[in-house]
């Protein structure tokens, strides 16, 4: 008991401590009663292969196999190469029992276990390993060996080992009796299965990510949805390789394990690097917004491609290891670079909110896979701890899971941003239209305010021929009114004269002086058919005049009892037939030389003269002349009031006036009083000058 | 016998009224006759008659020269004249008699007659005074109008106070524009065909109104309304005509 006591305390203190112990040759136990687990590093001897040299089985067992428990690690461990291992066991059983424990060295790619026989041949007991075994077989089993040893025999046992990965898993030997085995396989299963848990919740929120993209993309065909669908892709394949239901199970890809090789290292380049900047140059659209970061972003998407596709290539030569040197090396590279990128488009950020959600996804993924480095670096060395920089840790998860959300919102944000500006451009548009509008509208009424302008022109001018045509009429019709006036002045002979003629031929009648009052009545007659002849006439020859004068004189000499006389002088140079005058034009001056020539008290007898004379040019002129008071003094004499004249003197003022107008001529009358020309005269001379037309 | 005297210019004139007078009013005696003006006045200063023939127009003067040289010498006149146009309205205004040349027999019995009474009933010589005075004032608005009353009575009023004037079978009513009515012993046809040309208007058969009167024409119904408050009634057709009337 105290030995096992020994052992126990033995096998803690070198588990925890890496103490160079002692080789010693052959396990020598008690297999009856075994401790429940034994350290086997300091019996297990050694042989390593040289890269690209393997050995066979008769070449090993020929080998010299040496002590170096330098080999062994709790943990992962980068070789930076295949690890092609040869380890020997010789285990004596000191019970009395035959018995069997189970040796446990950890999870490797391919493990064979041999057992020497009597003769030194070695039989394989079983074969086992990642790579190995094909699906449908519980690897998990298959993972301790059994190491029976008969009572007080010893044996010797060769195992196997390749590792062609570019992490090494833990390698450490231990003997566990049946009991302590289970324990450990429960600890481990346990284990497995809260990691399990969390990469199935992740898987599920990668799921939804994926959906919600792909969703995206169908409604608005943007390419960055594709880029991060991709991504996500990329990301889903990356894990769910990871999920496993119990250790190295690879539950979901068992059937074809190699895809762990095919796929692990390609698909970080893939998803981090390549679909980040395809995605990046997308979603920031920096073809417009920053070309040279572009070209950038475009140089290394090339290279990651060509990076993957070199890896692809290592693989396809079973170099399995070399993508997860390309890759830390791809990783520490970029490192800094990247960090440039990153300021470089900060600086950005304040015009360009995109990329604020792009630095910070990119920053904690970068910065998770980081700490995941850093943090593996003390326990496992700095060349180990590179395999971490890929390695499906809790940070790394996080990290991941941030990127993908930041993507996304960056995503829904650039969804916003497209619909502000559709609806801002919406908006432009609806203002644009309204300007247009507008314009439309002020062009209408423009035109409107023309049309009405040019109307009113049109009006004007129509108004303004209305009134030429008006002043037209106007003139016409002053015409004929003159006419019409001309005509009544000419047929308003004195209704004095007519009735005082009546009345004589009255008193004829009364006083039975019938050859009186025929000869009365006859020229009565004549010059009342004379007189409505001529008024319907504008012009009368000269002789019609004189012989209507005379008529007239004649009525009015008997009318005054011969008080007075007329003579009528007509120049013998005048072709009286010919020469025309204006009808009932003298007759009124002549009336007035009556009237206003029998008033003198001096001249017992009125003298009347009327002379025609032929002037130069054409003008024809008549004077009548009288011996009466005189014009200004037959005014003066008048005390009728102003408003009782006679209408004789004022028809003869318009007369010349209405016959000017209406025939333009120049009718030219002048009426002199005798006494201003010699005082010791009296009467009138009216001269009136007619131009000949 | 009736003292007379006859002024006219023209012999012929003058004649023939001796003529007829002699022929049909043998109670007139012809005392003188004269040839103008100044002759008539100082023949009726002389001879101081009751009765003038008086010519209006004459070479040195009219009739009304010699009415206002003779103011003093209280006699009747007749006016004779062949054209009475001009101051028709002076002389049918002051009821003052007037013949019109040639001269016929019913017209100068009528005026004989006239004058006749006026001399017997000594009646007042008022209405010479009104023609000088329409005579003076020449071509006015407001005329005097003597109206001859019932009873041999007569009044003077200015046109311009006539509102309006009805028809009463021979007579005719005067609505003065102070309330007063006055009953003119003419028929209304005589005072229209005077007042007609001094913006009287006849609205329907019997009345006529002085435009100047008028206050409101109603436009929906066939009335005019006077300042006075009175209410006439007007024919559709003379509505309209009056309207284009007052339109003018």
């Amino acid at each position: 008991m105290n030995r096992i006591c020994f052992l126990l305390l033995y096998v803690c203190y070198s588990t925890s401590t890496f103490a160079q112990l002692p080789a010693e040759d052959t396990l020598t136990l008690d297999l009856g009663a075994p401790p429940p687990s034994v350290d086997l590093r300091s019996y297990i001897y050694s042989l390593e292969a040289q890269e690209d040299q393997p050995l066979s089985l008769q070449q090993a067992a020929s080998r010299r196999f040496t002590h170096d428990p330098q080999l062994f690690h709790t943990d992962k461990r980068n070789n930076g190469r295949d690890h092609d291992l040869w380890l020997k066991l010789h285990v004596r059983n000191t019970g009395l029992k035959d018995s069997s424990l189970t040796l446990f060295t950890g999870w490797h790619d391919y493990m064979y276990w041999y057992a020497a026989a009597a003769d030194g041949t070695y039989t394989l007991l079983s074969q086992t390993g990642l790579m190995l075994d094909k699906g449908g077989v519980e690897r998990w089993e298959r993972y301790g060996f059994p190491v029976r040893v008969p009572a007080g025999q010893t044996r010797t046992f060769l195992l196997h080992i390749v590792n062609k990965s570019y992490d090494e898993n833990a390698l450490m030997p231990v003997l566990y009796n049946a009991l302590q085995y289970e324990r450990f396989r429960n600890e481990q299963l346990s284990t497995y299965r809260g990691e399990a848990v969390v990469i199935q919740v992740l898987l599920g929120m990668l799921l939804v990510f994926l959906s919600i993209a792909v969703i995206n993309y169908i409604q608005l065909p943007d390419r960055s949805y594709l880029y991060f669908a991709a991504y996500i892709l990329g990301l889903i394949l990356f894990f769910a390789l990871r999920l496993e239901s119990k250790p190295y199970q690879l539950s979901v890809f068992h059937h074809w394990p190699m895809l762990k090789y095919y796929w692990d290292i390609p698909a970080l380049l893939f998803c981090f690097y390549l679909m980040y900047v395809l995605f990046g140059n997308a979603f920031l659209n920096l073809r417009e917004r920053y070309p040279y970061m572009e070209q950038v972003f475009s140089i290394v998407a090339a290279s990651t491609g060509g990076i993957i596709i070199i890896c692809f290539y290592c693989i396809a030569r079973e170099r399995y290891h070399l993508p997860g040197i390309i890759y830390s090396y791809v990783y520490l590279g970029t490192l800094l670079p990247l960090l440039m990128v990153f300021v470089a488009l900060a600086r950005r950020s304040r015009h360009h909110p995109l990329v604020r959600f792009f630095l910070f996804g990119s920053l904690c993924f970068y910065l998770a896979c980081l700490g995941s480095f850093l943090m593996q670096i003390r326990p496992l060395g700095l060349i180990s701890a590179l395999g971490e920089l890929s390695a499906p840790s809790m940070l790394m998860i996080a990290g991941v899971l941030l990127q993908a959300m930041f993507f996304l919102a960056g995503l829904s944000y650039r969804n916003k941003l497209a619909h502000l500006e559709r609806t801002k451009t919406q908006e432009m548009l609806i203002k644009q239209l309204n300007k247009n509008k507008e314009l439309q509208r002020k062009l209408n009424e423009q035109l409107e305010e023309l049309v009405k302008e040019q109307t009113s022109e049109i009006l004007r001018r129509k108004q303004e021929l209305e009134e030429q045509r008006q002043i037209q009429l106007d003139i016409e019709y002053d015409k004929k009114l003159t006419e019409i006036e001309l005509k009544a002045i000419r047929a308003q002979i004195n209704p004095h004269f007519i009735f005082n003629c009546l009345n004589s031929i009255q008193l004829f009648v009364m006083q039975r002086d019938y050859e009186y009052a025929q000869k009365y009545l006859s020229d009565f007659s004549y010059l009342i058919r004379k007189t409505l002849d001529f008024s319907r006439r504008n012009f009368i020859s000269l002789t019609d005049e004189i012989t209507y004068l005379n008529t007239y004189l004649g009525l009015e000499k008997m009318r005054f009892e011969n008080k007075m006389e007329y003579d009528i002088r007509v120049d013998p140079t005048i072709n009286t037939t010919e020469l025309e005058v204006p009808a009932m034009l003298l007759q009124p001056y002549v009336e007035n030389a009556v009237k206003y020539g029998m008033t003198n008290p001096d001249q017992p007898i009125g003298r009347l003269t009327i002379h025609f004379r032929q002037l130069a040019g054409d003008m024809l002129e008549c004077v009548i002349e009288d011996n009466g008071i005189g014009i200004n003094r037959s005014k003066e004499l008048r005390t009728l009031p102003k408003h009782h004249q006679s209408s004789g003197m004022e028809i003869s003022s318009n007369r010349a006036e209405l016959l000017n107008k209406m025939y333009n001529t120049g009718i030219h009358i002048e009426i002199i009083d005798k006494s201003v020309r010699n005082f010791t005269e009296s009467g009138t001379i009216v001269r009136i000058l007619i131009p000949q037309l | 016998m009736i003292k007379a005297i006859i002024i006219d210019d023209e012999r012929n004139s003058r004649d023939i009224i001796a003529l007829m007078l002699g022929k049909y009013c043998p109670q007139v005696d012809i005392a003188d006759t004269a040839s103008d003006c100044a002759d008539g006045i100082s023949k009726i200063k002389l001879h101081q008659p009751q009765l003038v023939f008086l010519d209006l127009e004459m070479p040195d003067g009219t009739g009304f020269d010699v009415l206002q040289g003779t103011q003093e010498t209280p006699f009747e006149a007749v006016f004779v004249t062949a054209f009475e146009k001009k101051f028709l309205h002076a002389i049918r205004f002051s009821e003052v008699e007037i013949i019109l040349k040639p001269i016929d027999k019913e017209s100068l019995l009528q005026a004989v007659q006239t004058v006749t009474r006026r001399i017997e009933q000594q009646a007042s010589k008022h209405r010479y005074r009104v023609l000088l005075d329409n005579f003076n004032h020449g071509k006015q608005t407001s005329w005097n109008l003597l109206l001859p009353l019932a009873g041999g009575q007569e009044t003077t009023i200015h046109t311009t106070a006539i509102e309006y004037l009805e028809s009463c079978t021979d007579k005719c009513a005067f609505y003065m524009d102070n309330g007063m009515v006055l009953y003119a012993e003419r028929n209304f046809r005589h005072y229209a065909d005077l007042l007609i040309p001094l913006r009287f208007y006849q609205v329907n058969n019997t009345q006529m109104v002085q435009l100047s009167h008028i206050h409101r024409v109603a436009q929906d119904s066939q009335h005019i309304q006077l300042n006075s408050g009175a209410q006439l009634e007007i024919t559709e057709r003379r509505k309209k005509d009056l309207l284009s009337f007052y339109n003018r």
